[in-house]
């Protein structure tokens, strides 16, 4: 009585045990990376993974891997929890792709690397002590993170809020599509807890700005052009930028809900859409001929209420300086510009709301 | 008791052949202890305890992070939204509290608005007409 398998039968089932693990290996190898999870998401969010044909329903702690495309709808958000604790948030009408993420626990690096080509995002660094490099690009800048929280708008509602603000004013020709308007919004210097301040530097158009306080914000109107700033973020434009962020909290910031993603100013019945730049220029202006399409902004009349966020009567917001210049640069930069891949529009009504 | 060993032996090795895979598949879902943070910033009152707590371990931006998470399904957290500003405050962005800040309209009970004021100093207090 035999009580084991013949040789030529254990040899199969060796073949076969390895096989099995070469294939699971293969597999796991084969598998996208994953990188983080969806930790929240508010009604229509579309994630497209790398190489495939189309894009899925965004639902709550669902994986998220290296290279997904992320869009989102009007009134729509995500907040992405990477492994490292670094969060990114993005508003209504965006797209975002996490296309670069090394992180080791164990010996306290992490690099990051995402593409921003439309809509409000918000990054806050996850542990303190990590070391290594992380940077968001949009269509016309990068900017090079160091442990903060940052917000930032890529296209027509960066020339909105860019264009109420004394630190760049209604003159600048900006490109609806491209332009970029990046805010740091601490931890400052006075920090409490365990965080280290933050730093950023946009670079665009070969030159660098550093900004490290809380509530400096830089704008790049357009491919090419120098970021304009620092200046001080009115709380008008942070109100704005944080209703693009959390279309939910839009109406208590003051903003219609129906237009979350396209937000009128307070009490506004027709936001300001802006003028059609004239191609070649208006006469006199210096710089290269604005491209046919892309325009000035509109300034949106009244004034601001710093207690209440709340639109008054028309009264002095008008005047702002063309600030068409940036500190000297520390360093130069190229900044590569992400080549935005179409995803398509997502379904009204998915709702993977926690 | 040979062949016992034998048998013993030939399953090990098996055994030691998909091991091989296993590592592999353990690595599978790294993200698994984030499920924790985002389950329990479902809910207000979960989502206002955990970021307590990683307030009290230090963790000022992962507390913010939570919050966040809360007032992206409820928007109406006026708890949440007042101790998010008041992390702000902690992290140095004033400015940035004072404007939520503004966004409370209805009035705020006096231990909630004594937390906000401790972090952003004498602020005029909502529902209470200034």
């Amino acid at each position: 009585m035999r009580r084991f398998a013949p040789r030529g039968r254990r040899a199969r089932l060796l073949i076969a045990a390895a096989a099995l693990s070469l294939a699971g290996a293969g597999i796991a190898a084969g598998a996208p990376q994953v990188i983080g999870i969806n930790s929240a998401v508010l009604n229509n969010v579309r994630i497209r993974s790398a190489g495939a044909a189309t894009a899925h329903t965004a639902v709550v702690r669902q994986r998220v891997a290296l290279a997904d495309e992320v869009q989102t709808g009007g009134r729509s958000q995500l907040q992405v929890l990477l492994l490292d604790k670094s969060v990114f948030t993005v508003g209504a009408n965006a797209r975002l792709t996490i296309d670069r993420y090394v992180y080791d626990p164990d010996r306290g690096t992490r690099a990051m690397g995402a593409s921003v080509v439309k809509g409000a995002f918000r990054f806050m660094s996850g542990r303190p002590d990590a070391r290594g490099s992380s940077a968001i690009r949009t269509p016309v800048a990068t900017i090079g993170i160091r442990g903060t929280i940052l917000d930032g708008v890529v296209g027509e509602e960066a020339v909105r809020i860019a264009a109420g603000e004394p630190g760049v004013g209604p003159n600048v020709r900006s490109d609806p599509a491209t332009a970029s308007l990046v805010v740091l919004r601490g931890p400052g210097r006075s920090a409490q807890g365990r965080v280290v301040p933050g730093v950023i530097d946009v670079t665009a158009g070969n030159r660098t700005v550093t900004i490290d306080r809380p509530m400096r914000a830089v704008y790049v109107p357009r491919p090419g052009a120098a970021p304009i700033g620092p200046f001080v973020l009115s709380p008008r434009g942070l109100l704005q930028l944080q209703a693009l962020i959390f279309p939910s909290l839009a109406p208590r910031f003051g903003f219609a809900p129906e237009q979350a993603g396209l937000p009128a100013y307070p009490g506004e019945t027709n936001p300001p859409r802006g003028r059609i730049f004239p191609p070649g220029g208006y006469p006199g202006e210096s710089g290269p001929p604005a491209r046919p399409g892309s325009y000035v902004p509109a300034i949106p009349q009244g004034t601001f209420d710093q207690q209440g966020g709340r639109q008054r009567p028309p009264s002095d917001a008008a005047s702002a300086p063309n600030t068409m210049t940036a500190p000297p640069a520390p360093q130069s930069v190229s900044a590569p510009t992400p080549t935005p891949t179409p995803v398509p529009s997502p379904t009204p009504g998915a709702n993977g709301k926690p | 008791m040979a062949i016992r060993s034998r048998v013993l032996s030939h399953w090990a090795a098996a055994a030691c052949a998909l091991g091989l895979g296993a590592p592999a598949f353990a690595q599978a879902d790294p993200a698994a202890a984030l499920d924790g943070l985002s389950q329990a910033s479902a809910q207000v009152a979960p989502g206002m305890a955990l970021a307590r707590r990683q307030i009290g371990d230090g963790d000022l931006m992962g507390a913010l992070a939570t919050l966040e998470r809360v007032l992206i399904g409820h928007a109406d957290a006026d708890g949440a939204l007042m101790l998010h500003a008041s992390l702000l405050c902690r992290l140095d962005d004033r400015d940035g509290a004072r404007a939520e800040l503004g966004a409370l309209e209805r009035p705020v009970a006096g231990r909630d608005w004594a937390e906000v004021t401790a972090a952003c100093g004498p602020l005029p207090r909502p529902g209470r007409g200034g």
